[in-house]
């Protein structure tokens, strides 16, 4: 690489952390915007709101079904599946009525029952689908806090102060687990900040690198939310489950990252930074096509794998940006701040 | 020459192991034969020691190798005379003679080709979860209601019935019932059912459902059946009889009732004054006249009816038969001591299952070459390439190995979990790859950095998994969403671990001799 961008980058690289502060404000931005508008985070499926979807496999036009439909019922929308050559697979109708409302109108626009051989049909209660939503919330809360907790035991070095984290992210998970839900909101949030507050000030106070890696993460989830938000994307439990997937994956190439630069002796900062991009691009890379590709073999069946596979996507292009901008201006501030040199 | 370390032994047994688990030996695609899915309960067939699982291999010396060639064999009842049979299985050799209700007390299928079992999303089938109407739910309550939703959908004729107790992480108590491979039309009916059944006689209950007023409900032959089919304005009536016995003592209750009960004159005489009056769930199913003939006498043998309708004869024909089976089953197992509710059914088709098996199995291969080529791109060895690819393969056997051994049902969650670990192996073998080519330390150092940044991932990803899948129960933190997605974790949990301890050992030790080469 040439001498001047080296030096350019040496002396600048602190300033290109613009780019994804503007973009963790932007992603609160539009995530606090989608909660004033619809009352939540994101936008559920019927799955996680309560209600019913029936998938019919039949060629037979939408309009006219929507159209019969919505003489009878204010809430419901109808929407074609096409496969891969552009021919109409299914028909998807959505709903918050339950099935014994819907389908004999639906039986009577057709002509003829539903039956397992040209339907299917699910239906989800509303109070088990406000469950099963907070649920799968406390998973992915609690499946942050304990991968924050393994990336500050694998770099900090002081044995007390891992334990002391151990022992607090058991108390969050006996906290979230039996208490979160029942106690009163303010109570509940009082004591959730708590716990974040003290664990993140051990991490910080310990081991900056670790909290970088946690840093890079949350903004990957952030970032990831954020468009799925603003494309109007319906999640159900499944995309919820994608987001665990994504801080399993995310963390991987912040973790080369930081263990190349710390436990380096004679070579630069800047070479183990290079030496991890090309690891990591790799990495990326080949998790990128893979999920694209069965993509596109599995889109047109319109499972849940579909929400899954986009929500991978998106989450690892962002994981790009975090490791190699986020992290790596972090990584490199502070192996310079403690007197290591650079070239 | 290429030495096979320690290591790489263990992933070959490995393979091979998962190989069989998912295979079996002898490989079940390579037997012939007809899988037995169910023995009706009380059949004799059971009684010969016939049960689901058997493989018949041979009907009165007819080679059985499929469906049709069962079908054909059992075509000698198309008479409905009683006939000899001589039914062959890998173990057993049944011979009697049978009637031709035989043909009814049996369903078979097609060996599966694999052992390897897909969940409802895919293969297709009903699931349910149900609980008490506004009230939480006891374990002993639901243990009632499995035992008694059990005995329902065994009398109903299902196979491939699972009922479990789930509970989830906010102390919700729920039957979970998942049917593999078929939609009972009428599933909410059969499990959702108080059944609480009476028969009255003005305000007095002579009797009601279960076997202690029961005790015999006829299902089949003489004593059950449709009796008449008509047209009405609407479409068609079908209407239903059977047969049931009562206790003596719900008889003597039913005598008292009628022993001072005038004769109804409008009809000549002929009945009593007041009807019998069956109510389901607090519902008027039906009003049975009662013969003058009957006024107090202990009569023990009843004849219920019933009706279906429908748009067409053959459709009221089909509901009036549903409505019977229901009605018997409730007569038999008895009612429930409080009302239900179901809060999620998902009946899935089966039409789209078998095409998208093989969409996921094309997209994961052509998944593992693409991420092959950009390996190939990147180190521009052919070996390495090769080395990942059998490897990424190697770990998708184990899984699909592991999962065939524990039984699991693949579901989608589960499918995510198994690509989601190929990308992580894919991963950590790049980081094998890259660590070992650092120059400044010896090979063997540099592996065991690999294997150090491959264990730290690990760990984060396995401890983000856990919570899904409830084994945090002591904790407050059952799984997610009564289990649903619990697949996923498990899955990920079984490929990541495979991976650390199993497969990626052994891609280092390759990696090394390619290294050394």
């Amino acid at each position: 690489m040439k001498e001047s961008t080296i030096s350019f980058y040496n002396k600048n690289y602190k300033k290109f952390l613009i780019i994804p502060a503007l973009l963790i404000v932007i992603s609160f931005a539009i995530i606090i915007h989608t909660y004033s508008s619809t009352g939540d985070f994101l936008h559920r499926d019927v799955s996680l709101t309560g209600g019913t979807t029936i998938s019919i496999f039949s060629n037979i036009s939408v309009d006219s079904l929507q159209q019969a439909l919505e003489k009878n019922f204010s809430d419901v929308s109808t929407r074609a599946l096409l496969d891969n050559s552009g021919k109409q697979t299914q028909i998807i109708i959505v709903t918050r009525e339950s099935p014994e409302t819907i389908t004999p109108v639906i039986e009577q626009f057709l002509g003829h029952k539903l039956d397992p051989k040209n339907s299917s049909i699910e239906f989800t209660g509303s109070s088990l689908s406000k469950d099963f939503y907070q649920q799968l919330l406390i998973a992915v809360i609690l499946a942050f806090f304990w991968m924050s907790a393994v990336v500050f035991i694998i770099f900090s070095k002081k044995f007390k102060i891992k334990f002391l984290a151990i022992v607090l992210n058991l108390l969050l998970g006996i906290f979230l687990g039996v208490f979160f839900l029942s106690l009163n909101v303010i109570i509940s949030v009082v004591i959730f900040l708590a716990f974040v507050i003290s664990l993140f000030y051990i991490y910080i106070k310990y081991s900056i690198p670790s909290f970088a890696v946690i840093i890079c993460a949350f903004a990957d989830i952030l970032m990831t939310l954020a468009v799925i938000d603003l494309f109007g994307m319906q999640i159900s439990g499944a995309g919820i489950v994608a987001f665990l997937m994504l801080i399993g994956y995310s963390v991987d190439t912040d973790i080369i990252l930081t263990t190349r630069v710390l436990r380096r002796k004679q070579t630069s900062v800047n070479h183990e930074i290079f030496g991890s991009f090309k690891t990591g691009m790799t990495m990326t890379l080949t998790a990128i096509a893979a999920v694209a590709i069965a993509l596109f073999f599995v889109y047109p069946f319109q499972t849940a794998l579909n929400q899954i596979f986009i929500i991978l996507l998106v989450g690892l292009f962002f994981d790009i940006l975090n490791t190699w901008v986020t992290n790596t201006i972090l990584i490199k501030w502070f192996a310079e701040h403690n007197g290591q040199s650079y070239s | 020459m290429a030495k096979v370390t320690l290591k790489i032994w263990i992933l070959i047994a490995f393979v091979i192991f998962s190989l069989i688990a998912i295979f079996s030996i002898p490989p079940t695609f390579m037997q012939q034969g007809v899988l037995v899915k169910s023995v009706e309960q009380n059949s004799s067939l059971l009684e010969h020691g016939l049960k689901a699982g058997d493989i018949i291999t041979s009907i009165n010396n007819q080679k059985i190798k499929n469906i049709t060639d069962y079908s054909i064999a059992m075509s000698i009842f198309s008479d409905n005379q009683t006939r000899k049979l001589e039914i062959k299985t890998k173990d057993k050799d049944i011979v009697d003679l049978f009637g031709p209700d035989v043909i009814n007390q049996l369903t078979v299928d097609i060996i599966p080709k694999t052992r390897i079992k897909t969940g409802l999303d895919i293969q297709g089938g009903a699931r349910a979860l149900v609980t008490t109407q506004n009230q939480t739910i006891t374990d002993s309550q639901l243990d009632d209601l499995i035992a008694i939703s059990q005995q329902r959908l065994n009398l109903y004729g299902l196979s491939d019935v699972q009922l479990r107790k789930v509970s989830d992480l906010s102390g919700n108590k729920y039957m979970l019932v998942e049917i593999a491979g078929s939609n009972p039309s009428d599933l909410e009916g059969l499990i959702a059912q108080q059944g609480k059944f009476e028969a009255k006689i003005g305000n007095i209950t002579v009797f009601s459902g279960g076997s202690k007023d029961i005790t015999y409900v006829g299902r089949t032959g003489q004593d059950a059946g449709i009796s008449e089919c008509f047209d009405v304005a609407s479409g068609a009536v079908c209407n239903f009889r059977f047969v049931i016995y009562l206790s003596e003592e719900a008889a003597t209750r039913q005598a008292d009732a009628t022993a001072n009960m005038s004769l109804n004159l409008s009809t000549g005489g002929k009945y009593l004054e007041k009807p019998l009056d069956l109510y389901l769930d607090e519902q008027l199913l039906d009003s049975l006249s009662i013969g003058a003939d009957l006024k107090g006498k202990v009569a023990t043998q009843i004849q219920i009816s019933g009706s279906g309708s429908g748009l067409t004869q053959k459709e009221a024909y089909d509901t009036a038969k549903l409505n019977m089976k229901k009605l018997q089953t409730i007569l038999v197992t008895g009612s429930l001591p409080f009302k239900l509710q179901i809060v999620k059914t998902d009946k899935i088709s089966p039409v789209l299952g078998e095409q998208f098996t093989k969409a996921i199995m094309i997209g994961g291969l052509f998944a593992i070459l693409g991420v092959s080529i950009i390996i190939f791109l990147r180190y521009r060895k052919i070996k390495i390439s090769l080395a990942l690819l059998l490897v990424s393969f190697s770990e998708v056997i184990i899984i699909l190995g592991i999962a065939a051994l524990i039984k699991w049902n693949l579901d989608l969650p589960s499918i995510a979990g198994i690509i989601a670990t190929i990308g992580t192996g894919v991963d950590s073998q790049i980081m094998i790859l890259d660590e070992s080519r650092f120059k400044t330390e010896s090979l063997k150092k540099r592996i065991e950095n690999a294997i150090k940044i491959i264990f730290t991932a690990f760990a984060t990803a396995a401890v983000s998994l856990i919570p899904l899948t409830g084994v945090l129960g002591f904790m407050g933190i059952s799984a997610a969403g009564a289990g649903l997605l619990k697949g996923f974790a498990i899955t990920t949990l079984i490929g990541i671990t495979a991976g650390v301890f199993i497969t990626r050992p052994a891609f280092a030790d390759i990696i090394k001799q390619v290294g050394e080469e």
